[in-house]
């Protein structure tokens, strides 16, 4: 079985909103804030690699990454123990959308030839659209079951996927090849063994461009974005505090009053 | 798995043997003897002995018997890699042998014992020089023994004799009378009554041999020397009562040497075979000390590894140094290390005498197949025993509650150094296997993506600058860098530390500047945690920052980056001089740049942070400036100084999860609240936060609760009034 995890390098989740700028329509952060796997991708990873592990030997786990920063996003995925890497590099790729990036991972994927099954994040821990896997899915018009909670094979051809619901769980089959994309209930993704950390820094990783992919650079990056960017803002949040007065009777009252007032309670 | 011996595997057979041996020599030397007195023989230094040579052969016996037992032993150590560092540093090397080995300098930690051991140990030796002298005076042309030293002799011999007795006594009611303390209790075997019974036996036995001499000769022949061996002597005369027939006081007497002999022979024999073998190990374990600072873990060579699969940390036995195993056979169970263990006194599962004795017990039992195997192609016996070590013989779980706090290797009679061995298996469980629990990983991980292991701060770098007025940026021009920390910048219990040296640094007239956005983790959580590769990369990292900027002289916030930077960096060739902040400000306050003017009228107790306390030694400067502010009343918790009790964060604790028992920090918390004090004083952001913590879950309803301060806080109150609003 051949499995590809798409993984993404984010601005990192964690940083204050105080660190970033924002500048036109792009965010800058502050200096000295270095960028990050996605969470929910290196998740996507976690489940590639159970897959691989309950199986027999022989599978094999391909990640791929659009974009220059996306090279760490790949050391890293290899690091846990993916065995190669692809990058989509190419200035054609640059301010692209979901759907721009979906057909660029979805020609890299027809490209690979022999791919079972793709594994993608539920959605990228930055903007929380939670696009590209569907949009990969429909581009390689393969099914695809989202917000897993795990991905088991059954057989060569079929996997078994628990999906997280709101009010509980639902397992599905589904034949392969197919698209997954997983949540965090899956678990936690594992810490890189030493070993593999250095053999992944030591491998190299082919970089694929959108000529390399047959893509028409009209169809991706900006030129190809069907997402228009209305308005960034930082959010800013406000408190304000009132003090009640009174005995603490008449407190409890006026407490009342103005949570109802306010619609709380 | 689960059949993890627990109990060290002794040989048996050959022990049975040499007893066999023991009781049959002296047996034979009883029958030989009540001939030998019916026929009334007489010898002047072996007086009344038919056999003389028995001893010798006794001698041969017993010096066959060590050898045999090094080669067995030398065969285990050898499986260790190489440790060349033992080599270097000869005379402060040797200094440690003399002084905390054959001195015994760390048994005076627990007084009982050190008096105890002292009188034991002492007798043995000057016995065992009474003993070659008599073997001088009879077998070779020299003839010490006569006129007045031969008084002195007699003199000496008792008395040490009789020390040895004292010794004996003092062991035997504390073990059996007293039961204190329980530590004695928690790993004995049956040897160990083997060794003070029969050290008893070998000294009662010695007078009695000599009373009975001294009733046959030296009252009749010379009673004026009888008295200077004044045991014997009084013994005779008590003899003397039973009015015993001369040849049966002969035959006694011959018995009686016969007994001797084979005990004292037997009971050396002991230090093959038992943990009497401290009696030689203990002091070479002096010299393979470390002459480093404790606080500096080994490094790693990445660069140059000898093979490819070599792990980097340890999971087999085989991977530790031959010095790590040489100090394993040294353990003499006294348990001193697991009685004073922070984890080990909150209930935790972890026990530093049980990882040496239980790796003590799986080298012996699992070394001699390791060896058999080594050498096979394709493998260095790693796969040669069915045995997990890290995971299966010691738990992860009593490797990650250890605190790395030192106070272990402290109390070691021995010098057993348990941090680094701990560490080494962390290594092994974080590098080589990734099985880390969840919370470390998270910590780690977040030292890897952004340079500080508070994973979902919202704090910044230079958040703790708001309020204050022009921060100097560290331009290479000043005197000294103020390096504020991660804890100190990014927890925000910590930033009125930060704010309160900065504002003292400032008011001493100090040249100095900070690096705001560009400090990134000194590595210590790394290192401790057992991830060196990430320790290396981030320290490596920060040397070259500091020989950018030019950073001669180094204030820390914290005592674990202190640490960090003095000892460990010159393994990166990163030197410059290193000063906690306490060490500063005292320096401050003596020489009149600033002074403690304000009454701050508190009572505090003060808590040796272990990496300022006893990784670097440093115990004065904190405690004088508390002295120092007008007002301030120290009281002292039990456990202070070298004692003091870790906080319960050390050794990434602070990132770990605490698993069974109490808290640590709810111990030391309640240790401190317990010396009615209002305020507990520290000089670390760990111990703060910890204490903050503790306190409030420990203290009695309705009581005030004890507040913990940094020092430079306190000191902050005395010089300025009042900390600066934020
Ligand atoms: S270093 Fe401290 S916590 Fe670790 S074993 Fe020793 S005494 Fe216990
Ligand atoms: S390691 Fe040291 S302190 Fe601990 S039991 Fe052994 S000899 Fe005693």
């Amino acid at each position: 079985m051949h499995i590809v995890v798409c993984a993404k390098q984010i601005l990192d989740p964690e940083t204050p909103a105080s660190a970033f700028r924002i500048e036109g329509d792009r965010v800058v952060p502050a200096p000295g804030i270095a960028p990050v796997l996605s969470q929910f991708d290196a998740i996507a990873a976690e489940a590639a690699l159970r897959v691989k592990e309950a199986r027999p030997v022989g599978d094999r786990i391909t990640v791929l990454s659009l974009g220059e920063s996306g090279a760490a996003a790949i050391k890293q995925v290899l690091a846990m123990g993916a065995d190669e890497g692809v990058l989509l590099q190419d200035a054609a790729f640059e301010d692209g959308d979901s759907h721009g990036t979906a057909l660029a991972l979805a020609a890299a994927i027809r490209k690979l030839g022999d791919v079972d099954l793709v594994v993608c994040g539920r959605q990228a821990a930055d903007w929380d659209q939670g696009q590209v896997g569907l949009l990969i899915a429909e581009s390689l018009d393969w099914p695809i079951v989202t917000v897993a909670q795990s991905v088991e094979a059954i057989s060569d051809a079929d996997l078994r996927v628990r999906r997280v619901l709101d009010d509980g769980f639902e397992t599905v089959e589904v034949g392969l090849p197919a698209v997954v994309t997983v949540s965090n209930e899956l678990g936690a993704p594992r810490y890189p063994r030493l070993p593999q950390l250095m053999a992944a820094a030591k491998k190299s990783v082919a970089a694929w461009s959108a000529a390399d992919l047959g893509l028409a650079t009209g169809d991706v990056g900006a030129a190809g974005a069907r997402l228009r960017l209305a308005r960034l803002a930082r959010p800013t949040h406000e408190s304000q505090v009132e003090m009640l007065t009174g005995t603490a009777e008449e407190q409890a009252a006026a407490l009342v009053a103005r949570l109802r007032a306010d619609g709380v309670l | 798995m689960n059949d993890r011996p627990t109990a060290a595997p002794r040989p048996p057979r050959v022990l049975g043997a040499w007893w066999g041996a023991a009781v049959g020599v002296s047996g034979l030397g009883l029958v030989s003897a009540f001939e030998a007195s019916a026929r009334g023989a007489t010898r002047e230094v072996f007086f009344n002995v038919e056999a003389p040579w028995s001893v010798y052969a006794c001698l041969a016996a017993l010096l066959g018997l060590l050898t045999y037992g090094l080669v067995r032993h030398a065969a285990l150590w050898r499986l260790g890699r190489p440790a060349p560092e033992v080599w270097r540093d000869l005379p402060s090397r040797l200094r440690n042998a003399l002084r905390l080995g054959l001195g015994q300098q760390r048994l005076g930690r627990d007084r009982y014992a050190g008096v105890m051991h002292a009188c034991i140990s002492s007798s043995i030796v000057v016995l065992t020089l009474v003993t070659i002298q008599v073997a001088i005076e009879a077998d070779t042309p020299f003839h010490p023994l006569h006129g007045a030293y031969y008084l002195f002799f007699s003199f000496y011999g008792d008395l040490f004799g009789l020390v040895g007795l004292v010794g004996v006594s003092m062991a035997v009611w504390r073990r059996y009378f007293i039961e204190q303390p329980p530590r004695v209790r928690w790993d004995e075997r049956i040897e160990d009554h083997l060794i003070i019974a029969g050290l008893g036996l070998v000294l009662l036995t010695g007078f009695l041999l000599e009373s009975a001499r001294i009733e046959v000769t030296e009252l009749s022949q010379h009673p004026d020397w009888a008295p200077w061996s004044f045991v014997g002597y009084a013994l005779a005369r008590f003899v003397r009562v039973f009015a015993f027939e001369p040849h049966q006081l002969l035959a006694f007497h011959g018995a009686i040497w016969w007994v001797h002999l084979a005990l004292a022979f037997s009971w050396l024999g002991l230090i093959v075979f038992t943990k009497l073998d401290h009696l030689l190990f203990a002091p070479v374990n002096a010299f393979l000390l470390r002459t480093d600072s404790p606080g500096r873990l080994a490094l790693i060579d990445f660069e140059n590894r000898p093979d490819d699969e070599a792990p980097f940390g340890v999971g087999h036995i085989q991977d530790f140094t031959w010095k790590q195993l040489f100090e394993l056979d040294a353990c003499v169970r006294c348990g001193r290390c697991t009685s004073v263990c922070p984890a080990n006194i909150a209930g935790q599962p972890l026990s530093p005498m049980a990882i040496i004795q239980d790796l003590k017990s799986h080298l012996a039992s699992t070394g001699p197949a390791i060896a058999e195997h080594r050498h096979e192609v394709g493998g260095i016996g790693r796969d040669a025993v069915n045995v997990q070590m890290v995971g299966g013989v010691i738990e992860d779980e009593s490797l990650w509650a250890c605190r790395t706090c030192g106070a272990c290797m402290q109390e070691c009679p021995v010098l057993i150094e348990h941090v680094p061995t701990i560490v080494d298996m962390r290594r092994f469980l974080v590098m080589d296997e990734a099985r880390i629990p969840a919370t470390a990983q998270a910590a780690l991980e977040n030292l890897e993506s952004r340079g500080h292991p508070w994973r979902g701060t919202t704090l910044e770098r230079t958040t703790w600058m708001q309020g204050l007025e022009d921060v100097p940026m560290f331009d290479g021009t000043q005197e000294y860098l103020y390096w504020v920390g991660c804890a100190g910048s990014l927890v925000e219990r910590n930033l009125p530390v930060t704010r309160a040296v900065f504002r003292l640094l400032r008011e001493s007239g100090a040249s100095f500047g900070v690096l705001g956005q560009e400090e990134t983790c000194s590595g210590d959580p790394a290192r401790r945690l057992g991830n060196e590769y990430l320790y290396q990369a981030l320290a490596q990292q920060l040397v070259a920052t500091f020989a950018a900027k030019g950073v001669q002289r180094v204030i820390t916030n914290c005592p674990h980056c202190f640490n960090t930077f003095k000892n460990e960096y010159p393994q990166f060739e990163g030197r410059f001089e290193v000063l906690h902040h306490t060490e500063f400000l005292e320096r401050a306050l003596r020489d009149g740049s600033l002074r403690a003017v304000h009454a701050v009228e508190e009572a505090v107790t003060y808590h040796d942070s272990c990496y300022l306390g006893r990784m670097n030694g440093q115990y004065e400067a904190p405690r004088a400036i508390i002295e120092m502010v007008p007002g301030a009343n120290l009281v002292e918790m039990q456990r202070n100084l070298s004692r003091g009790l870790c906080c319960g964060a050390g050794g990434g604790n602070m990132w770990l999860e605490e698993r069974g028992g109490q808290r640590v920090n709810h111990v030391r918390s309640a240790e401190a609240i317990a010396t009615g004090a209002s305020q507990v004083i520290s000089n670390c952001p760990f111990c703060i936060q910890m204490f903050e913590d503790g306190t409030t879950a420990v203290q009695a309803a309705g009581a005030e609760r004890m507040r913990p301060f940094d020092v430079a806080e306190l000191l902050e109150r005395s010089v300025f009034g009042a900390p600066v609003a934020e």
